[in-house]
């Protein structure tokens, strides 16, 4: 039978959730345009009231926020409660440019643990699971989030922090740990150090993983949920909204439900702001409805996605989100062409490659390069060098058909392009150095 | 049949990448009977003939080399001019594809061997056999 954390929030029938949604969005508008100057003046400048919010169908009237505006306002431009009201300071990774932090109250904190919790159980954890804790902790989240939430299920929990992989396995199989919680990437170099030591996923137990902060493709799930013998499940949040857990993953797979209690989703065209349909790809925005230390009204993620209210398998009602199709700072444009790292990993895994890959983007002669570095694989390997650029090639042709441009693909030795114990890097773009030399 | 045993290494082409794969050899404490290195913009492949291949392969695989082991033909023919061209005159009248080939030392100075990597090594023994091209054993490399 399915379990669930809240299960009153979670099955909540969908004209009880947007009264509920209606209540707390006109309370949390309220709440930053009395505290927040920086609101204040956006909402000002835009000619709009708190009184003239009555409810999420009036979102529409609010103006967005950027992580422009984050970075403007650090660090306690956004801030909507007294400093002595804050218990914790948390920090995206800063992948992308300068850091922004983000504040919680007690009250923030519980919410966002009462999120995870919901992941966790979702994921089938109780309290009678091990929960093995490989995000990084401090600053990032991924830790910090997970680690609270796990606590609140009552799992056993084994804050591991990432790194030391050997470690990680000899801990997961001494103490049993049942549940595995850190970045995919990660969790594909577990697995394949799992193999390298001689073991099997009949040597541990692990039974579900709970994987986010960063995109990861299907055939990236099944080829973790092969080499470590669980059930992966993604995870979803920003450091902005207050981390992952603002979504999360049920058994059926099939997208995340979205904790939209707390976390009220839109779709936007990114281009024009205009709100989109349910079902159509585009922007996802999130307006934050209980937050009270660092509210966020129509915050851009640049996350691309769809939602979906179709009936879930699970009993959730929760709107659920598709996987990100990447953010749309991943996504490179190479000869005018979109492309995101997540297509070459589906290639690369359909192909029978290690999802460890490199790309490098250039501009030579005006015209942008695209190389891709791949290992290659083992049990393909060949004495023919004919047979190895045959490889090459016939990789190369399924990355144009699934790219729509020609990449040069490389194959280099078996593991020597560097693992990732979070975030992994996997695209070094030369041409910004050229293009824009005052980007930080 | 009297095939040889070859292991090819995938070695990436960059400073230092053959160089480790030595190293590996060298602390496994086997001895090499030939090496070849075919290269392309991006990876070499190396191929050799060890004295002990399976102490090879276990180190090189130990240490993370993407390896093969293949079986090739390895012949010893006189020192004299014309010979390898009448051997791959033999060859290529009955239809054996060379991939293709490299020399090493023989046994004596007036011999020279090859290691040749055909498509079929079962018809080009019948060949080497047919026309008395001498055919070198695991046991012949093994003692050179």
């Amino acid at each position: 039978m399915e379990r669930y954390w809240n299960q009153e929030i979670e099955c909540m029938s969908q004209e009880d959730m947007k009264k509920l949604q209606d209540e707390r969005l006109v309370a949390q508008v309220k709440h930053v345009y009395d505290n927040v100057k920086y609101y204040r003046d956006l909402m000002d400048e835009k000619g709009v009231k708190p009184e003239d919010i009555k409810g999420v169908d009036d979102l529409c009237k609010l103006p967005f926020l950027s992580k422009a505006d984050l970075r403007e306002a650090y660090p306690y431009g956004l801030l909507a409660k007294p400093l002595d009201e804050c218990v914790r300071i948390q920090s995206t990774s800063g992948t992308t440019g300068k850091r922004v932090v983000a504040f919680y109250t007690q009250n923030d904190v519980d919410m966002w643990e009462d999120c995870v919790a919901r992941a966790i159980t979702a994921a089938g954890g109780t309290n009678e699971d091990v929960c093995q804790i490989a995000y990084g902790y401090g600053l990032f989240t991924g830790g910090a989030g997970l680690h609270g939430g796990s606590h609140k299920v009552g799992c056993l929990t084994l804050p591991m922090s990432s790194g030391n992989t050997e470690r990680q396995i000899t801990f997961m199989q001494d103490l049993g740990a049942t549940i595995l919680c850190c970045t995919p990437s990660y969790a594909a170099y577990i697995g394949e150090t799992l193999h390298e030591m001689g073991l099997t996923p009949d040597d541990i137990k692990l039974k579900a993983g709970i994987f986010g902060a960063e995109p990861w493709t299907e055939e990236m799930r099944q080829s973790i949920e092969k080499s470590l013998g669980l059930k992966a499940y993604d995870i979803y949040g920003l450091t902005e909204s207050s981390g992952p857990g603002v979504a999360f993953e049920c058994c059926e797979q099939s997208g995340m439900h979205i904790n939209e209690d707390n976390f009220y989703p839109e779709i936007i065209n990114p281009d024009t702001g205009e709100v989109l349909p349910e079902g159509e790809v585009g922007e996802l925005v999130f307006t934050s409805l209980t937050k009270e230390a660092f509210p966020l009204i129509r915050y851009r993620t640049r996350d691309l996605c769809v939602l979906s209210r179709k009936k879930c398998s699970c009993g959730r009602t929760l709107i659920k989100m598709a996987k990100p199709m990447g953010r749309s700072d991943d996504m490179l444009i190479i000869r005018g062409v979109n492309v995101f790292p997540s297509q070459i990993e589906t290639v690369l895994i359909e192909q029978g490659y290690s999802p460890n890959y490199l790309i490098e983007v250039d501009r030579k002669n005006n015209t942008d390069t695209l190389d891709i570095n791949v290992e290659m694989n083992p049990d393909q390997f060949s004495d023919k060098v004919k047979d190895m650029q045959e490889q090459e090639k016939d990789l190369a042709e399924a990355m144009k058909a699934m790219l729509g441009i020609n990449p040069k693909v490389h194959l280099v030795s078996p593991k020597s392009i560097a693992r990732s114990e979070g975030k992994a890097v996997r695209v070094i773009d030369k041409r910004k150095l050229i293009d824009n030399p005052a980007k930080k | 049949m009297s095939n040889v045993k070859q292991i090819s290494v995938f070695v990436d082409n960059r400073p230092n990448q053959a160089a480790g794969a030595m190293r590996v050899i060298k602390e496994s404490g086997v001895n090499l009977r030939a090496l070849s290195l075919a290269d392309t913009a991006d990876f070499g492949i190396i191929r050799l003939i060890a004295n002990d291949t399976e102490k090879a392969v276990e180190a090189l695989r130990a240490a993370s080399y993407a390896v093969n082991v293949t079986e090739v033909c390895a012949i010893s023919i006189p020192d004299a001019p014309g010979q390898l061209s009448r051997v791959l005159d033999a060859l290529g009248a009955d239809d054996v594809n060379v991939d293709y080939m490299y020399s090493f030392l023989g046994a004596s100075d007036r011999s020279v061997s090859f290691v040749i990597r055909v498509d079929d090594n079962s018809k080009a023994s019948e060949t080497f056999t047919k026309h008395g091209v001498i055919q070198l054993t695991e046991n012949d490399i093994a003692e050179m």
